[in-house]
């Protein structure tokens, strides 16, 4: 008894360099969070209740008109990346060695900062920008204001594009670690037997994929939810991302309201660790009825 | 967000506490009391450094204090001055935590501050003074009845006055031969114009001061919002402002769908020709954007005859400044004539003087006038007739608020 108590002790503090940032740091952080939003601790003396915060937000429609557009956002972009990436990723792994060196490109985007990504998806494909003077230098269009409206269609398309021009390598680089390491022979077997390429693709390939593709999904699909700088400059007015109401109510409105700020945060991380648990558990479910190879 | 903000913060906390005993050179020990005569403060400022946090997004008031502050500090007063950029909103809140973790010595020594941030650090208690009646060049050349108020709330002397602004919209002349200068003749041109105008998205700075001109023009002036916070008032005429800003709202740029969410970006289509007028709180901008080369040299502005509001930004210090004499010298330094005539000078910045004009000598005002403002900016006289107060802070918080309810989400 006392010996395993004695491992876990120095487990524990083995781990400490990382545990230590993490329960200071991390802990400390969603605590004050949570705090503020219930008026505690706030810069200001909080005069309400505690749940005021939450009423406000939870009153206001463009609250859930928000919420459901950084989720939809989210979605496409994640979806987007993780789909891309697959069968781009699929294709770089059957590239013959010569060219599989040229293929490291896809990595580019990777080292990119994401603010340089919004940059370059609104230089692009803004009205004014260079794909809409190249198509009116070519005659396509006849004046550049006919170039569609993709930065401000009100379906966040533009943050869509940067965010899978962003996710996509880092998808492929998780999926091509797995692929990697695939026996080349299932393929081939199958193949001998008949299989059609999307048979194999679909059958044989996917399920191995399948634990980077989740991870990289979830990953994506949560940074997308609640980062700040693409939308930052891709975003339009209205419904707006969730991460841009916070950063104008901690920023540019009086500290009064400093309570729905930390909200809406609290209302973010809790939405985030549902989606974790609900997504793995309907993964686990869905591949406990699927045959394993 | 939650937890890259807190991290961040932390982050910045803990580096601080590690880098902090190493970075600083000699510091002055101890506050200045109210009653150390100005000249034993310079004494007990000589040899230290000034850490000064002020936005960064102006490349030009940045070199203006890298180059004449600095050098000017450093020979006048021996002070080695530091700028620091960073928005206005980031500073208040990193005092807030350091205040929260009751910190005793900061970083920051002279803020550049005005209006909703100063009325929050005031009132969070960030701010050490009064100081303002302290300085000498304040005392003697500065109207005091000119900064009593910051955007409606008592300024009480806890911040020093720095500089004056006033909102002018730009046009390019070689596209619109007369601009509209009146609200409604604003109105009518916008919707002969589809598609050609814009304004900021509040609470950005510049299109809340935007929205607040409409206001003053469609109930009857600044004078009534003078008195402070009247709800009555408030919900009588809020209505009329946002039935005037959805009446244009088919007619701007993206037919009112989207705004730029900052000026920035509303100077960037203006630039590339999407919309046909810009606008700024600075009456030099557009001829500085002409000196950068970033706007055609046909740009022009002009105000509002309905009234175009003005107002000072000053500077402050946190109540855990390190090197507080050292920062009431430099504050002291920027209301001096030498500083105000530089800054006014458009290839350096063009901001407007706080000073009292007829509290000059005649050769320090002949200075003043011998300054060539440059063909785009509006003469001090000019812009003096048109010019409007700032309304009290908690109209302006309410008007951001509810602006995103009547006119963004209708």
């Amino acid at each position: 008894m006392s010996w395993t108590s004695n491992r876990t002790a120095i487990l524990i503090l083995k781990l400490s360099p990382l545990m230590l940032p993490f329960v200071v740091l991390f802990c400390g952080g969603v605590f004050l969070t949570v705090c503020q939003s219930l008026g505690l601790f706030t810069p200001l003396p909080h005069t309400g209740g505690l749940v005021d915060a939450y009423t406000v937000i939870l009153s206001d429609p463009s609250f859930f008109a928000s919420a459901g557009f950084s989720f939809g956002v989210a979605l496409a972009s994640a979806a987007g990346s993780v789909t891309a990436a697959t069968f781009l990723a699929y294709r770089v792994w059957q590239l013959p060695k010569m060219m599989a060196g040229a293929a490291l490109v896809y990595k580019i985007p990777l080292i990119l900062p994401h603010i340089a990504v919004a940059f370059v998806v609104l230089v692009f494909w803004s009205q004014s920008g260079i794909l809409a003077s190249l198509a009116h230098a070519l005659g396509l269009i006849q004046s550049m204001q006919e170039f569609p409206n993709v930065l401000f269609s009100g379906w966040g398309v533009g943050m869509i594009l940067a965010y899978t021009l962003k996710g996509t390598p880092f998808a492929m680089l998780l999926i091509l670690a797995l692929l990697v390491r695939f026996d080349v022979r299932q393929i081939q077997t199958a193949a001998m037997l008949g299989a059609s390429r999307s048979r194999i693709f679909f059958s044989i390939v996917m399920p191995r994929l399948a634990p980077a593709l989740h991870t990289s999904f979830i990953i994506l699909f949560l940074y997308s939810f609640g980062a700040f700088d693409i939308p930052y400059i891709l975003s339009e007015s209205r419904p707006g991302m969730l991460s841009l109401h916070v950063f104008d109510l901690y920023f540019k409105h009086d500290l009064a309201r400093r309570p729905e700020a930390m909200a809406i945060l609290t209302l973010m991380f809790g939405f985030a660790v549902l989606f974790i648990i609900a997504y793995s558990k309907t993964v686990t479910r869905l591949e406990n009825g699927v045959r394993k190879l | 967000m939650t937890l890259r903000s807190n991290l961040t913060c932390l982050l910045l906390i803990l580096l601080m506490l590690f880098f902090n005993p190493f970075a600083q050179p000699a510091r002055a020990s101890g506050d200045p009391l109210p009653d150390t005569p100005f000249e034993q403060i310079r004494e007990q400022a000589r040899g230290t450094r000034v850490n000064w946090y002020m936005y960064g997004g102006w490349a030009h008031v940045n070199a203006w204090v890298d180059t004449f502050v600095a050098k000017e500090m450093k020979q006048r007063y021996d002070i080695d001055l530091k700028r620091v950029p960073m928005d206005a909103g980031v500073f208040v809140n990193k005092l807030l935590n350091e205040k929260a973790a009751e910190k005793k010595t900061g970083t920051i020594d002279l803020l550049w501050i005005n209006g909703e941030n100063f009325k929050n650090a005031k009132q969070a208690g960030l701010l050490f003074g009064p100081f303002a009646g302290r300085l000498p060049n304040v005392r003697q050349y500065v109207d005091p009845g000119s900064i009593t108020h910051d955007f409606g709330f008592l300024v009480e002397g806890y911040e020093a006055p720095f500089g004056r602004a006033q909102f002018v919209f730009e046009y390019d002349t070689a596209r619109t031969d007369t601009p509209p200068d009146t609200v409604a003749a604003l109105k009518e041109w916008i919707m002969a114009h589809p598609g050609q105008f814009t304004y900021p998205q509040p609470p950005d700075f510049t299109g809340s001061a935007f929205v607040r001109h409409i206001l003053y023009a469609v109930s009857g002036g600044h004078a009534p919002y003078m008195a402070g916070w009247d709800s009555d008032l408030y919900e009588k005429n809020a209505p009329r402002l946002w039935q005037w800003l959805n009446q244009i709202k088919p007619f701007l740029w993206q037919k009112g769908r989207t705004y730029p969410r900052d000026s920035a970006f509303l100077d960037t289509l203006f630039a590339r020709g999407e919309v046909a007028l810009g606008m700024s709180y600075h009456p030099p901008h557009a001829q500085n954007m002409i000196i950068e080369g970033s706007y055609p040299d046909t740009v022009r502005t002009f105000a509002l005859k309905d009234g175009s509001i003005f107002n000072t930004h000053f500077t402050a210090i946190p109540f855990n400044a390190p090197n507080k004499a050292g920062a009431m010298v430099l504050a002291d330094f920027l209301v001096s004539v030498d500083a105000q005539i530089s800054k006014f000078q458009p290839e350096n910045w063009g901001d407007f003087p706080v000073l009292d004009m007829k509290r000059l000598t005649l050769s320090d005002r002949q200075r003043f006038e011998a300054v060539d403002l440059g063909p785009a900016t509006l003469t001090p006289e000019q812009l003096a007739k048109t010019a409007v107060p700032e309304i009290p802070a908690p109209f302006l918080e309410a008007l951001e608020q509810d602006w995103k309810t009547h006119v963004l989400d209708q």
